[in-house]
């Protein structure tokens, strides 16, 4: 299954968020968006439960997070984040 | 960050709920500075003068109060986890009784009409009491490791204590009862006023938008707990220590300790911060604390030399750097990241998975035009300073740049709202055609 990276880690609020639904949108069917980022994007969240996207969130060791995101309809993607 | 992550999208209030009260605050200031025009540099020869108490309560009130109950009303659902019930009736109700008791409590102080003052007592006090109480109770579900909803929530509490004693101070004003501890009540209406509900709603705000926006470290973990709650408790504690000079005196003294160090770690995560380029809403945080740091320094100057709180200007002095430097400046760079972000957000949700494109945050609030506003500002910060101490020279000037500077706000607010408004049509034309 082909990836799109979004790394928006220290990027300033609401440029990663942006970045996300601009690449969410280019997203070709069968592909997953893997978003780097430095905190928890709460507010992401209720917008891809919206638009009917699933995802999963990993905390990594240095403090930031991989938010792992596809359209629901796909089936789950194996070797992604733990999901949360 | 300690907030839940269970809001879904319906529960957020409507855009509407906060842009109404942003709107309208910088109308207030305005005529703030129109009035100042007016009087000229009469008005400042006492801070007791009932216009100058009219024109700071539209500063205090009709600007920064309407700033925050729109920012906590848009930040409660996520701040307590759950959602308030019928947020547009609940804005609708506190806007228009604030916002009227504000016209008639202006009013009435400056042109002394008791008959304006009589109805805004109810007026006002009905907003504010039920705008507090309404924060109390939400917040009592926040989860107890948010220091955000504490800090908030000790901050509604000294707001109801400080609209107790202006609606006291107030009727005493409007009907004219003999009131012998007039000056003493009024020291701890606005010693709670602008410590209490300002002071520790900043705080509170900080431990969250400082490091979000600013991309600092996090406020230490000791200080988030602690410094709210004792700040509180100093402020309570001033009630009853007024006949006792010692306890006063250090009552009053940890007080400016416990902001002084609050505005110092703020200045120092600054240092720290990942993104070098400074913008707006750091410019605006900056002076925001420096002014308050000027303002402890000022106050502190005053209790070691007594001569220099005997000094004309003295108390407007704190007044400004307090009221339009520590409040006004971090409310404006505030505005500045919270109305792009609300709009942008709103039209994103609106627009669906599918929808148009919608215009980002820049393009919404371009900085071109913040930035100037911001160094307005500041130009006006300065020539208030100057105003008191010359008031001849200054006084006018100070007041254009005043005026100048929140009719731009403004503008660059209603800016922002006309692009929601715009924007929204075209998603709703683009999904009537699509279905």
């Amino acid at each position: 299954m082909t990836e799109r990276i979004v790394d928006a880690r220290w990027l300033e609020p609401p440029e990663p968020m942006e970045l996300t639904l601009a690449a969410l949108n280019v997203l070709e069917s069968g592909e997953r968006l893997r978003l780097l980022i430095h905190r928890m994007p709460h507010m992401l969240f209720p917008l891809l439960k919206d638009w009917g996207y699933d995802y999963t969130t990993h905390a990594c060791d240095d403090g930031s997070y991989e938010i792992l995101i596809w359209y629901k309809e796909q089936v789950i993607p194996v070797g992604g984040p733990e999901s949360s | 960050m300690n907030v839940p992550s269970g809001i879904s999208l319906d529960q957020a209030p409507p855009i509407w709920v906060p842009l109404r009260f942003f709107i309208t605050a910088p109308l207030f200031a305005l005529t703030a500075a129109l009035l100042l025009l007016w009087a000229g540099p009469e008005l400042f020869s006492s801070r007791w003068d009932p216009a100058m108490l009219g024109i700071t309560h539209l500063l205090t009130l009709g600007f920064m109060g309407l700033v925050m109950l729109g920012a906590i009303l848009q930040m409660l659902p996520v701040v307590a986890g759950t959602p308030v019930r019928r947020p547009a009736l609940v804005a609708a109700i506190v806007h228009v009784l604030a916002t009227s008791g504000i016209i008639l409590l202006g009013s009435g102080l400056i042109l002394t009409a008791p008959l304006a003052l009589q109805i805004a007592l109810p007026t006002l006090g009905t907003a504010l009491l039920l705008f507090a109480t309404l924060v109390v109770v939400t917040l009592r579900r926040s989860l107890p490791q948010n220091m955000t909803a504490r800090a908030m929530r000790l901050a509604a509490l000294m707001l109801a204590a400080t609209v107790l004693l202006g609606l006291t101070l107030l009727s005493n004003h409007a009907f004219g009862w003999w009131l012998q501890a007039r000056e003493r009540l009024a020291d701890l209406h606005l010693t709670w006023g602008l410590l209490g509900w300002v002071g520790l709603l900043i705080a509170g705000v900080a431990y969250q938008v400082v490091p979000m926006f600013q991309l600092t470290p996090a406020y230490p973990a000791r200080l988030t707990r602690w410094l709210a709650p004792v700040l509180f408790i100093l402020l309570l504690a001033l009630a009853p220590a007024r006949h006792l000079p010692v306890l006063w005196s250090t009552l009053k003294i940890l007080l400016a300790a416990g902001f002084a160090v609050f505005a110092l770690t703020t200045l120092w995560l600054q240092t720290k911060r990942r993104r070098k380029q400074p913008d707006v809403f750091m410019y605006f945080w900056r002076c925001s604390m420096l002014s308050l740091l000027s303002a402890i320094t000022l106050w502190l100057a005053a209790q070691i030399a007594p001569a220099i709180g005997g000094m004309r200007g003295y108390g407007m002095l704190l007044g400004v750097l307090m009221i339009v430097g520590f409040a006004m400046s971090i409310m404006n760079g505030m505005l500045y990241k919270i109305v792009p972000f609300l709009v942008w957000f709103h039209l994103q949700s609106r627009r669906g998975a599918t929808g148009p494109a919608v215009p980002n945050v820049r393009e919404i609030m371009p900085e071109s035009r913040t930035r100037r506003q911001m160094w307005l500002h500041f130009a006006a910060l300065a020539a208030l300073l100057a105003a008191i101490v010359f008031p001849s020279p200054f006084v006018y000037p100070s007041a254009l740049l005043f005026g100048a500077s929140n009719l731009w706000l403004w503008l660059n607010i209603v800016a922002a709202s006309r692009t929601y408004s715009r924007v929204d049509a075209l998603l709703g034309k683009a999904s009537t055609s699509a279905g």
